[in-house]
């Protein structure tokens, strides 16, 4: 049971103790891997989908809602918004996304790319004109995501079934929970200036629009070359998943002639 | 020299990987700058496909002839084909497993070479590889785009399998997603959804080749 959890999941083994970061975490990760690469992975996307019949609908319900305000929108802001300007709503989304990224670098017990994101932030935030430049990746600091879901998987908690959530997308629950945590970690709940206006709102319908707008062609592609999109947005999700969680490094290996 | 940052980035990467497959797997490290097969493989590729991508001298049509052309002698088609039916191809009856590889080339080929049709601005730079396996190697690469040099590179990686002399793509991913298992769970959910017809996920195949063309 523990390995299906694990191979479904493709999150980490070993104990659930979170007491200790640095060393510890390292061993545990290291250990994980290998467990990974010896055990393969052998569920079927049946057994992480136990919801789909409820997550189909919801997911024709976010595809009506992208088609008829999320998109148009995206597309409204591509043809009247300039690049340059674009550009600079995209690097300073980013920026001010970097403490978030720097608390979780910490919590996962990864010092090196801590030091990295508060490098890129204070770059940006000063050169980079409070963020609108992205000084950092042309001097060579190109900087990495990281959010308390991908925090919750290398600390060994298991991914859970596979949720598309209303508006949201596609997540799960270990993943709602870090995105509940992050909210609550972004510096732009905590703006005192012109408290009328709702910051935060402004920073996460910033982000989507942005993320929406530069992904137009490809989803399309995707969807115009699926024959069942659900299934395919989904292992997207999955796979995209599990490689910023491994920080990019190799999978376990799968046997190239089929079982 | 952001280039050669990147370059220089990705080989410590690549070294690090293969560090952690030593110690996970107990295989002796190959020094990051040694020549591997599948790595010049893929370079020199690479600059084949380029080639012909931005060849302005052949007309539209006659390119994507050419590229899917040029894709065919690369990749093992039928591999890929049937890695994607999963448990299905167990099942599949063989008439209809002949009528399916004929059918997912004409969409992998129609598929594959929109997607790479984009990026024939870019370049595409191999910085390593790690092995998966006796006979499977996968090539590491990142797109840099001449236009936009501050801008993310994204990773794309090559599955090259080789057997005896012979080199082929079997997979290839972006940003961490591979296109064979993104292809294994479209299909088999759609069979899982048609009580495993093969016939019905033939037409559909043929019915998207069409629409990409």
């Amino acid at each position: 049971m523990l390995r299906l959890t694990a191979c479904a999941s493709g999150a980490k083994t070993g104990s659930n103790a979170a007491t200790s970061w640095g060393g510890e975490m390292r061993k545990l990760t290291f250990l994980a891997l290998t467990g990974l690469l010896a055990a393969g992975c052998a569920a079927g996307p049946e057994a992480r989908d136990p919801y789909e019949a409820t997550n189909r609908t919801i997911f024709d319900f976010n595809l009506t809602a992208d088609r008829l305000a999320l998109r148009p929108t995206a597309e409204h802001y591509n043809a009247t918004v300039p690049e340059w300007a674009r550009d600079g709503v995209h690097n300073a989304l980013d920026t001010w996304q970097q403490p978030v990224v720097f608390v979780n670098d910490v919590l996962q017990g990864a010092p090196s790319r801590a030091k990295e994101t508060a490098l890129r932030f204070l770059t940006n935030t000063t050169l980079g004109v409070g963020g609108l430049v992205d000084v950092a990746s042309r001097i060579g600091i190109a900087g990495h995501d990281e959010d308390f879901g991908q925090t919750l998987a290398v600390w060994g908690a298991p991914e859970g079934p596979y949720l598309m959530l209303p508006l949201l997308g596609p997540s799960s629950p270990r993943d709602a929970a870090g995105l509940g945590v992050d909210i609550a970690l972004d510096p732009t709940n905590y703006i005192r200036v012109k408290r009328h206006v709702f910051w935060w709102g402004v920073h996460f319908y910033g982000t989507v629009l942005d993320a929406r707008s530069r992904n137009i062609d490809a989803l399309d592609g995707i969807e115009r070359d699926s024959l069942d999109f659900y299934a395919t947005v989904r292992s997207l999700y999955w796979q995209h998943r599990a490689s910023e969680i491994r920080n990019g490094m190799p999978e376990p290996a799968e046997p190239s002639v089929t079982e | 020299m952001q280039g050669m940052i990147v370059i220089h980035k990705s080989f410590i990467a690549s070294f690090a990987v293969v560090a952690t497959l030593v110690l996970s797997l107990g295989l002796f490290a190959r020094p990051a700058f040694a020549a591997v097969p599948a790595e010049q493989y893929i370079t020199d590729n690479i600059q084949k496909g380029l080639t012909i991508l931005n060849n302005t001298q052949l007309s539209k049509e006659q390119r994507k002839t050419e590229f899917q052309g040029f894709l065919l002698g690369v990749t093992d088609i039928n591999l890929i084909a049937r890695y994607t039916l999963g448990q299905y191809r167990r099942s599949a009856a063989p008439e209809d497993l002949t009528a399916f590889d004929a059918a997912f080339k004409d969409y992998a080929m129609a598929v594959y070479q929109s997607y790479f049709s984009k990026y024939s601005g870019q370049a595409l730079k191999v910085t390593g590889s790690y092995t998966l396996g006796a006979d499977e190697t996968v090539v590491k690469a990142v797109t840099v785009d001449p236009k936009k040099p501050g801008a993310k590179p994204f990773e794309v990686n090559f599955r090259v399998l080789s057997t005896g002399s012979r080199q082929v793509v079997v997979d290839f991913s972006v940003e961490g997603v591979w296109i064979r298992e993104l292809e294994r769970n479209d299909f088999t959910s759609y069979l899982g959804q048609h009580n495993g017809d093969v016939k019905a996920l033939i037409t559909m195949l043929k019915a998207k080749a069409a629409q990409s063309k």
